[in-house]
């Protein structure tokens, strides 16, 4: 980068060209005060209240960039008494009352306040009332509460890539809406609750930690996701001296940048599954509860004449230990190989030029992967070919569409691809051969489990064996209706369903956010995942009965 | 010893910046011995101050004609006036009720709250009106020194009393400038 010479407050200093005031000033250690800059989105310079002054005349420093002979001026008395007005009026606007708004504490606008000694307003407050919008499910938006500095509506497009809010109107009257004015919750939304996140004031609140106190009654923990294998970074807003997750934010110096999708932000916290209790052996009379010392004399004697099968949900701790006591009559219960293997990455997603998506609704599932797909495709820096014959919400943004047995045909017409990734989860055989022939093609395999990596690199494959005994550890307990009939079957896992009673010994482990350990994510690499909360009920550390039996075992 | 008289009135609050007043507690003692008078306040339930009260400590938004009317007085008794408490210094939670119309309001608390039998909006001739909108007591008299907060602390009450008896502007920083 070419450097030039500028003048801040009087000094002169060298200065890389193409970066903005604000940017030169914060690498100097010189404070300007902002709002609606919000460093990984594009500056926009909606608030005014960074304003500096450049030979005379006002400039905002977040949108303007350094240029030769600029003499700036940071804050003198004529910047002073403008920020000060511009925070005057930003406060008389709308409903700025902090006492009785849930973002008093984390708000930036209050911030300002403080930061300026503002102790009164000097203008009249103006009153309008704009309508609350109440429809999302995990989401509240009250306009009211807006200083318009239109953080949410860069960070849905730029970053989320969803393209769903906007504003509508002009000057007092603007409003942030979603889609074309249609509520939050009948809107094309996917719930990745990043407007959440980056808004300033209490305008985009999440409804599970409204009114649940200030960011500083919190503990914040960073730690990965594990609902999907792209295991995206977080952080994780625990209430000091409790037992309770407040709210989940995405981590904004990791691979994810901030974003997160409904699975991560919200399904994680909202959908609470009903769980097993307490430990519970099946005999004559049904069952009855069972104890620590219980549980590994059954499996003990037990162990000889059995198979074991995993899913995907367990951590490589876990799964180490398992292959330590069982050895080789592990088996994974479900089919984990990729179709064709993955040699691509995250970031090559982010850098690529042409996707295929095939058979995967982005927008539902993966949601942090189709977030760097359709931001590409939003800015025009991309295309989208879709291959799904069953409904896929990213219908609507691909370039082009076509049904999942038109793979050949399409991709025939597609002669000017650039060496496209193909994102996939399962693929047919036919399939399979159809996209191997292309040599330009690169592949992105998402696993359905979340450690199904983990599994491959433990050598645990998918079969299916008889026994007389089954042991089964893992959530997904859809595989092992059928082969569990004659056997004695022990269940290790967190949820109660409607078929658990069919087994013979259960087991409730930890679950969620009571358990840490380490996974592989898509890339390959080995993620981590803290332990926040404290099971509320009678389960068991599965590393500990794990443990226990390789003691008695050596016995 | 010059005494310094201050008065004190409670519009539409809820009297917790008078608790917080009181909050000072021995310190109250000391502000009295460096001559702080204690003059018409709801805590002496004397209704009317001396004309020549020096300082005036405001709580409350206003929000009927009576409240207008009191801190008219208040202006005119008092030769500083202080603001005190969100409500007084920006017009507070009382200006939810601005974001409804007062009929309506009235209606949803007398009548048609779950725990009510038969209710009545009072009428009684001796009640304020509402003023259409609740505004901050700087909306309506020119106000020297404000306090925000809800309530705002003991100490910020203690920091910019003592500072006008000391015969210095006091300024709210840090700790002392809270909007809640």
């Amino acid at each position: 980068m070419e450097k030039i010479k500028i003048k801040i407050n009087g000094q002169e200093v060298e200065v890389e060209q193409g970066k903005t005031i604000l940017q030169v000033a914060k690498e100097l250690n010189l404070h300007i005060p902002t709002l609606c800059n919000f460093e990984p989105l594009l500056p926009q310079g909606s608030c005014r209240i960074c304003l500096v002054e450049d030979r005379g005349k006002f400039v905002t420093s977040c949108t303007t960039q350094v240029a030769p002979n600029m003499d700036v001026k940071l804050d003198t008395p004529d910047v002073i008494a403008s920020r000060n007005l511009i925070l005057q009026l930003l406060f008389t606007e709308r409903n700025h009352y902090c006492m009785y708004c849930e973002a008093s504490g984390d708000c930036e606008l209050q911030k300002l306040g403080y930061e300026f000694g503002l102790d009164h307003f000097e203008f009249e407050t103006y009153e309008r009332k704009f309508t609350v919008d109440n429809s999302h499910n995990y989401i509240v938006i009250d306009p009211n509460r807006c200083v318009l500095c239109r953080r949410c509506v860069r960070a849905c497009s730029q970053l989320a890539g969803h393209n769903v809010l906007g504003e509508m109107n002009r000057g007092i009257d603007t409003t942030i809406i979603a889609d074309m004015n249609v509520p939050l919750g009948e809107s094309s939304c996917t719930s990745c609750g990043l407007c959440v996140q980056v808004c300033p004031t209490g305008a985009i609140t999440d409804k599970r930690s409204y009114y649940f106190g200030k960011d500083i009654q919190t503990e914040e923990i960073y730690s990965n996701c594990d609902q999907c294998p792209v295991g995206c970074g977080v952080k994780i807003y625990k209430k000091k001296g409790s037992n309770f997750i407040v709210k989940i934010y995405g981590d904004f110096d990791k691979e994810n940048e901030g974003i997160l999708c409904k699975l991560g932000r919200y399904a994680a916290l909202f959908e609470e599954k009903s769980r097993l209790t307490s430990a519970k052996i099946k005999d004559d009379f049904g069952f009855k509860k069972i104890d620590f010392d219980g549980i590994i004399k059954t499996i003990n004697e037990k162990m000889e004449d059995s198979v074991v099968y995993v899913d995907g949900s367990l951590f490589n701790e876990e799964l180490s230990l398992i292959k330590k006591v069982f050895k080789d009559r592990v088996f994974s219960l479900y089919e984990n190989e990729p179709p064709i293997e993955s040699n691509v990455s995250i970031d090559d997603i982010k850098s690529a030029k042409d996707y295929i998506v095939i058979g995967v609704d982005l927008n539902r599932e993966y949601g942090v992967i189709g977030s760097f797909i359709k931001r590409k495709i939003f800015s025009k820096n991309g295309r989208l070919i879709l291959f799904d014959s069953n409904y896929n919400s990213l219908k609507n943004v691909a370039n082009y569409v076509f049904g999942i047995d038109e793979l050949e045909s399409g991709l025939e017409k597609l002669k000017d691809l650039d060496s496209p990734i193909i994102i996939y989860k399962n693929l047919s055989e036919k399939e399979t051969e159809i996209l191997s022939k292309n040599k330009n093609f690169r592949f992105f395999y998402l696993p359905f489990e979340t450690n199904s990596i983990g599994l491959l690199k433990e050598n645990i494959k998918h079969k299916i064996e008889k026994s007389k005994n089954i042991i089964f550890i893992g959530k997904n307990l859809q595989g092992l209706k059928d082969i569990a009939k004659e056997s004695f079957t022990i269940v290790f896992t967190p949820y109660e369903t409607d078929e658990i009673n069919k087994f013979d010994l259960l087991i409730p482990i930890n679950d969620g956010f009571e358990r840490e350990g380490s996974f592989y994510n898509v890339d390959g690499k080995v993620i981590n995942k803290a332990k926040v909360l404290d099971s509320k009920f009678e389960t068991f550390d599965l590393k500990a009965i794990l443990e226990e039996l390789i003691k008695v075992k050596s016995l | 010893m010059k005494k310094i008289k201050i008065a004190s009135i409670w519009c539409e609050g809820c009297s917790g910046c008078h608790m917080s007043f009181l909050d000072m507690d021995e310190r109250l003692v000391e502000l009295i011995n460096k001559g702080l008078e204690i003059n018409a306040t709801p805590i002496t339930d004397l209704k009317i101050p001396d004309d020549d009260t020096d300082i005036g400590l405001i709580e409350g938004a206003v929000a009927t004609d009576h409240h207008e009317e009191e801190v008219k007085m208040m202006r005119e008794k008092c030769k500083f006036i202080v603001a005190i408490g969100d409500c007084a210094v920006f017009g507070g939670i009382v200006t939810m009720r601005n974001y409804i119309p007062t009929d309506e309001l009235l209606k949803r608390g007398y009548i048609e709250t779950e725990s009510t039998v038969e209710g009545k909006i009072p009428t009684s001739p001796e009640l304020g009106k509402h003023l259409p909108k609740v505004k901050a007591v700087n909306e309506i008299i020119k106000v020297d020194y404000y306090i925000p907060g809800c309530p705002p602390s003991a100490d910020a009450i203690y920091y910019v009393l003592n500072e006008i008896l000391e015969g210095r502007k006091p300024i709210l920083t840090g700790d002392f400038l809270k909007y809640e």
